[in-house]
């Protein structure tokens, strides 16, 4: 099964570069030509054109939510994103969107795709390193997603 | 007092949020938009060698890497006092050509056109991509598709690495191009000259052959009249890589043009207690206020400011297009913010044929790719056209080329002023007394908004991409009257 793991963020904006921070360290546990491991700060139309062409999607990012405390974990599907199917974004258009996209276009979309995301804390100072709670969370998500790439 | 606002909430905090306050009577007192400024990057700077700025600034916003690379390539050359080769500055402008396809098609694709295709008026829920390819058909999704994934390559090919590049230092490019990726160059960029002049055609069918869209556009409560800036070749016309700044009045007479050096003579900020963000206005004519006009200083840095501040385009077919449109919208310079969007598919020709012209060019394979810098670094300023406007990078560093100061003036803060009093012209215009407040009036208002495609860096990348809008009014004791929203459950 041709699978991706895709951490996506800012690399230079403290939590936003949590997910590629994942990525990285996933990427150096893993040795399978069927796995690749990539990074991106790239949305929407980008996003569909990296997924395509894989049977499993592994996406690792950062997410700042109302009430969520900067270091927890969520693992979701783009099920869980349905209400923001509308025309949201300002510069482009969302997971759920962009996959409808690739469905409607017929192309070769994953048949699964999980997303885990790390509440963030901050994500407008520009640092190389992530706050405390989101850097001991790191580990824990990178567990995760070997995990679930085994099953 | 009641209270509305607008209030992008993404997946991450940090979006622009627009506040609409009411008198009794349901009129509007007083709007703000707020776009939150990214904290530190200075210091981020400060301390670390200036070829590592190529790589670093295009991490600022996940929107137009490539425009900040291009900018800090060319501050790289300014600061290390290195003239880049013939072959270089023509591969550096190809692949910035290309860059300019994908973003254009990116923004009228995503963003205008579901305005136009599905109607302003349309349910949230229709008004995306997938109902404009669903109306004007499958066969446009794939090209607007294959036109982006093509330019990709194209970008990658020059550019070293997709959306990233690492291609640009002091003096040159890190790499050549060979005579098979030129000629695959060439066949993505003439097909991109079939798909922009396809992309003006469906503008003609859909918007322009309609008279209602016709007349929003010409109306009052999108029209703006300002200063328009631009970057122009020594002919005057639209450059995206190089060349002067130049700006003309509302009436359309050149009112300065100046060397990249000499920005901070012509460009001053205003500071206003509600928002971090500046607001650049034009030095010689000065603050006056949130006004229109040939006395006040607020200028903009738009595609449509770009075609304003020019005396046409330098590729046949964008400066026939440039003339068609002109001649529609009643003469030069043009004030119909929601004109930006033409403005912007005439760009994408330009960029194209552009890009045809320099894949054909006999230097474009030579091996001549860099002159190494001799000279000791000390001061360097660039600017280059971001499609969202005006791109400035300014950096001052010791002897040994280590920051030690570095300034940037983005294509949205340019902006700010003429953003800021379009959202304000919107809702006065649209919120009066006795009317009910609808997402479709909510749209409208957005509408004004949306030509300039404000950047606030942190959009990044929208997974989940939820960006939702939420328009709260309340009554003068405070109370909530009514919720919309879209994009919330």
């Amino acid at each position: 099964m041709k699978t991706l793991v895709l951490g996506l963020g800012n690399p230079i904006l403290s939590d936003d570069g949590a997910g590629i921070r994942v990525a990285q360290d996933v990427g150096e546990k893993l040795n399978d030509p069927q796995i690749t491991v990539s990074e991106t700060s790239a949305a929407g139309l980008s996003l569909l054109d990296s997924i395509v062409g894989y049977d499993k999607v592994i996406i690792i990012d950062a997410v700042q939510t109302e009430k969520g405390q900067a270091g927890q974990i969520y693992r979701m599907g783009p099920e869980d994103f349905s209400v923001t199917k509308h025309f949201t974004s300002p510069h482009q258009i969302n997971l759920v969107t962009a996959l409808e996209l690739g469905k409607m276009l017929d192309l070769a979309m994953p048949q699964k795709i999980t997303i885990f995301a790390v509440e963030a804390k901050d994500i407008t100072t520009f640092s190389e390193k992530c706050t405390p709670a989101v850097e001991q969370a790191i580990p824990e998500m990178v567990k995760m997603v070997l995990e679930e790439l085994v099953g | 007092m009641k209270r509305i606002t607008i209030d992008p909430i993404t997946r991450l905090e940090g979006h622009g949020k627009i506040t609409i306050f009411l008198n009794e009577d349901g009129s509007v007192a007083n709007t703000y938009l707020q776009i939150p400024e990214l904290r530190g990057f200075e210091k981020f700077c400060e301390g670390r060698p200036a070829e590592d700025m190529p790589q670093i600034t295009q991490r600022i916003c996940g929107v137009c890497p490539e425009a900040h690379h291009m900018a800090a390539t060319k501050a790289l050359d300014d600061l290390f006092h290195v003239e880049p080769t013939s072959t270089a500055k023509k591969l550096r402008e190809l692949l910035y050509s290309s860059f300019y396809v994908t973003d254009h098609t990116t923004h009228f694709y995503i963003l205008a056109a579901p305005d136009f295709v599905m109607g302003p008026d349309a349910p949230p829920a229709e008004r995306n991509i997938l109902g404009v390819i669903a109306k004007v058909g499958l066969e446009l999704g794939g090209a607007v598709i294959n036109t982006r994934k093509q330019n990709h390559w194209v970008i990658q090919t020059i550019g070293g690495r997709p959306i990233h590049p690492c291609f640009g230092l002091p003096g040159g490019v890190s790499k050549a191009i060979n005579e098979e990726e030129r000629a695959k160059i060439e066949e993505i960029a003439k097909s991109s000259v079939e798909f922009a002049k396809l992309s003006l055609k469906v503008f003609d069918d859909v918007v322009l052959k309609n008279k209602d869209y016709l007349n929003l556009i010409l109306s009052d409560t999108f029209t703006q009249k300002t200063y328009y800036m631009g970057l122009v070749d020594k002919n005057n016309k639209v450059n995206f890589y190089d060349g002067k700044v130049r700006v003309v009045d509302p009436e359309g007479k050149e009112f300065i043009k100046y060397a990249p050096r000499d920005y901070l003579e012509h460009v001053a900020e205003h500071v206003e207690p509600w928002t971090y963000l500046k607001f650049p206005y034009l030095k010689k004519v000065g603050w006056k206020g949130f006004v229109e006009g040939k006395n006040s200083g607020v200028y903009k840095a738009t595609p449509l400011s770009r075609l304003n501040a020019a005396d046409g385009m330098a590729t046949p077919l964008a400066q026939k297009e440039y003339e068609k449109m002109y001649s529609t919208l009643g003469g030069k310079p043009a004030h119909y913010t929601l004109a930006t969007h033409w403005a912007r598919l005439i760009e994408l020709l330009y960029a194209a044929e552009r890009m045809v012209e320099l894949s054909k060019d006999p230097e474009i394979t030579s091996t001549d790719i860099r002159n190494i810098p001799t000279a000791t670094p000390d001061e360097g300023v660039a600017i280059v056209e971001a499609p969202r406007g005006t791109l400035t990078h300014h950096y001052i560093t010791d002897e040994r080329g280590v920051i030690k100061k570095c300034n940037l003036i983005v294509g949205t803060t340019n902006n700010h002023a003429p953003l800021f009093m379009s959202i304000k012209k919107a809702a006065e215009d649209l919120i009066k007394p006795g009317i009910e407040i609808t997402e479709g009036l909510l749209n409208h208002i957005e509408m004004s908004w949306r030509p300039y495609d404000p950047c606030m860096s942190c959009a990044t990348h929208a997974l989940p991409g939820q960006l939702p809008l939420e328009v709260t009014i309340y009554d003068a004791q405070g109370n909530e009257l009514k919720k919309l929203s879209q994009g919330i459950s």
